[in-house]
Parts: structure tokens; sequence; C-alpha cells
């Protein structure tokens, strides 16, 4: 029998490489907050990690004024404490918030959130309204997937044998831009979501009508998902709680969630429609 | 394998001989003897084994050992000093705020952490820093107005604040052990 195998490489090339020849026994290790109860579920024996928090280009939080570029390395709270995410992202520093509790959040990072794959995501549905850019390095080199590309399944996404998810690329939203998160759980905090949602509307300058709407939703499938369909009744639309009221309709037929411990899939289908009217009512700066 | 690694725990450096899929919470109470860090849920949830970690709180049941090379560690016996309590768990006694007693070291270090980035929390933030920190005993009103009155003795006594930021590094020299 095999020793757990714990492994430092000191530069992505060198990750990549071992990633490649160890065949799906050894994981790449960020925050460790998922992967560790993993493996203490599973064993640690016949397995290893790959710790990559001695490679230097997946740290830190770059803003250049137009793209935000986050390593994949960087923790829930290091998002929060960074003003510019808070001022330029608002939607994803109220996920971050939102994300397990404070111990949880100094260890857990947005690479792994995000590789993790689950559908209760909470950074992910704000990643899924801000359109991000998921940068992973492999052994045929760089290569770049939509946000709303990447999750292929509960705990499943595109990454390939031998890559790594190495940063998030956001890009500034259009000024006038508003928005909100919102979960819903049977307690305000550490809580997984029973459904969770990010919307963000691009008003018509000087009107009430919207020009482009982006509602995401998770925990009401097997990813998190876009609602494209309430997005485009949106679009063009006066704002409004009736026109709300309809998109959120619209949303709730697209969650398709499970029935488990937490919660009945009725009642989460119930609440996704809920959700998403108060977060479009909310981000258009009415009181829920 | 077993590899030697040291460990910076309390200001002290540890030279410790451990398995790689060893936990920093078993290293800080076995190997180092440090049994005031508690071990609960050994899943992320429940707290009681928070320690400090370059500063902030994290589940030291998540950290590999490993993990935790060249990171400052503090645990519950690197705060406070040979003088006495700290003022978090002078304020915890008063309050009544510990009843069996198992959740407190976790939640001294997580309130310390609160205190030391921000001596002068609303209770809302103080909830919210608590949030991962769970008691069965109390209820949390005691331990919320223990951690109210520690940064309400903060604001009133410039000497306090002063002994705080010195007990910072003294508490971290002189326990440990």
């Amino acid at each position: 029998m095999q020793n757990f195998n714990y492994l430092e490489p000191g530069s992505l090339w060198e990750a990549v490489g071992i990633l490649e020849g160890l065949e799906g026994k050894a994981f790449p290790l960020a925050g460790g907050t998922d992967l560790v109860r993993t493996f203490k579920r599973i064993g640690f024996r016949e397995h290893g990690v790959i710790n990559l928090k001695k490679i230097p280009e997946l740290s830190g939080v770059k803003f250049d004024g137009q793209v935000m570029s986050i390593g994949a390395l960087s923790t829930v709270s290091e998002l929060l404490a960074n003003s510019e995410v808070d001022e330029h992202f608002p939607v994803l520093a109220q996920a971050a918030r939102a994300l397990g509790t404070p111990q949880i959040r100094n260890l857990a990072t947005i690479g792994g959130n995000l590789c993790t794959s689950s559908p209760a995501s909470d950074l992910a549905p704000a990643l899924l309204a801000y359109q991000a850019k998921i940068i992973i390095t492999g052994p045929n080199g760089e290569r770049e997937v939509a946000v709303n590309e990447f999750f292929k399944g509960p705990g499943q996404n595109v990454l390939d044998r031998g890559e790594i998810l190495t940063r998030i690329d956001l890009n500034l939203p259009v000024p006038g831009t508003i928005g909100a998160f919102l979960k819903h759980g049977v307690r305000k905090s550490h809580e997984i979501a029973l459904v969770n949602t990010a919307v963000l509307i691009i008003p018509v300058r000087g009107s009430d009508k919207i020009a482009v709407a982006r509602i995401a939703l998770g925990a009401v499938g097997p990813t998190p998902f876009r609602a494209w369909q309430a997005e485009e009744q949106l679009a063009g639309a006066e704002g409004g709680l009736p026109q709300f009221e309809e998109a959120a309709k619209i949303a709730q037929e697209l969650a398709s969630p499970i029935d488990d411990v937490r919660a009945s899939a009725d009642y989460r289908k119930h609440m996704a429609g809920v959700l998403v009217k108060r977060a479009l009512f909310q981000a258009w700066g009415g009181k829920v | 394998m077993k590899r030697e690694i040291v460990l910076k725990v309390n200001g002290e450096s540890y030279q410790v001989y451990v398995s790689p899929e060893k936990m920093l919470l078993d290293v800080i109470r076995e190997d180092l003897q440090l049994t005031g860090t508690k071990k609960g849920c050994e899943a992320g949830e429940c707290g009681a084994c928070t320690v400090l970690m370059d500063g902030r709180p994290v589940n030291s049941c998540m950290v590999l050992a490993f993990d935790a090379v060249g990171r400052e560690i503090v645990t519950i016996e690197g705060v406070g000093g040979l003088e006495g309590l700290h003022p978090i768990q002078e304020a915890l006694v008063e309050h009544g705020a510990v009843q069996c007693g198992y959740c407190t070291p976790g939640i001294v270090m997580t309130a310390k952490a609160l205190l030391d980035s921000d001596p002068n929390p609303t209770e809302e933030e103080v909830r919210k820093a608590l949030a991962g920190n769970l008691c069965r005993c109390t209820g949390y009103v005691k331990i919320v107005e223990a951690v109210m009155d520690v940064s309400k003795q903060i604001s009133e006594s410039p000497e306090l604040r002063e002994k705080l930021s010195q007990s910072q590094e003294f508490g971290a020299k002189t326990v440990g052990r």
C-alpha cells in the first residue's frame, strides 16, 4: 500500500508535469477546505496532493482599470479585503461574504471553489453574471474558457488531465451597471445555499428601460447556470416588479433542483423564482 | 513517509517529525502537546480547533501540517501572558459566557483576530466574525456581550490598547510550552 504523497512544486510547469504523470492519484491542493474533507472521507492512502501555494503566478489580484485578474489561489478573504473588488465587482464581494465561515474564507480560494464545481458554489453565480474568463494551463499550453462553459456537472468541469486553473479574468462592467447577490438557506451564515442567485442589470441611460440583464442561479441544477431566456425577456423591457416577476417565472422553470435532506426539489424551485425576483428588484433599487 | 518540518507556533520554532497526511490540529495537540486547541467536528464546521495563521482564524483540522510550514501560528496557549488572562478571556468569564468551555479556546482566537484588526466592531460584526464558532451551551448572547465589552474597554483605555499591542508579542514569546 502506497503512502500519502505530498508534493510542493515551485513552478506551474513542474506542477502540470507532476499532475499529468500521476494519473489522477494526486490532486492539486489550494485552500484544502473541500479536498481535505474528501480525503478524510475516502482515506489519504494511495492518494496525494500537489500543493500549489509555492507557485508565484497563482497568487494576487491585479486590476488595470479594465480587467481584473484574480489569481486562482486568492482566498475568499483576500477578495473581501480588496477595495477594488468591492468597488467594481460588488456582486462578487456580496457572494464572497456569503461563503462559509470566517475560518473557511481565510483558507478557501476562488480557484478551488470553481474546481470543486459544487452546484451550490456561492462564487459561481457572481462569476457567471460578470461573464468571467477562466484561464487554464496544461500540457498543451494555456487556454481560456468562458465560465458558463466551465462546469459540466456536480463536481465536474472541463479541466483535462494535467490542467490547472491559474486565474480568473473579469472585464469591468459598463458604467451604471447595477446588481445583487442573494442566497437562501435555513441559517443566515455558515450555510450551503438551497438556492443562490446573482443578477446584473445594465439600464438604458436616462430611462427606466433595461438594456441588458444577466441572471445566474446556483444550487438548483447540476451546475450553476445562466437563465438566458429570463434575461432575454428583460432585454429592452421597462424595469419594474411586474417585469421582474415575469422573468423570475421563466428562470424558475429553468431550475431543475434535487430533493435531498436539506430541502425538497419543489421548495428549491419555488425559491429560485422568489430569489430572482427579489434580486432583480433589489438591484433596481427597490426594497424587498 | 514521515518528514521533518519546522512549525512556528506562538513565536517558537518547533521541529517535528510527521506524516504528510497529519493535520495541523493533530500536530499541535499530539506532537507539541498544546492541548488547549480542541478537536470538534474535524470537518471545518464547528470552529473548536480555531488557531490564528498569519493573524487570521482558520480551522486547524482543515490544514495539513506540511501546508503550515512558514506560517505564523498562534494557539490559545499563545494568548494572554504569564501575567494573567487576556482581556477577552476575562470578559468571557465575567459575563458567564463559558459553560462547558469546549468552544471557548476557538472563540477566544476568533475574537482576538477580530479585535486585533478592528477594535471597535458593531454587534452585527461580532456576530458575523463568530459565525464559524459553534457553541451549544450559551446561546451566544453572553459571548457577544463579552466581546463587545472588551471592545468598549479598549476604546475607553489607551493603556489597555497599548498593553494588548505589546502582549501579542509578549504572550507569544513567553507562553506556548
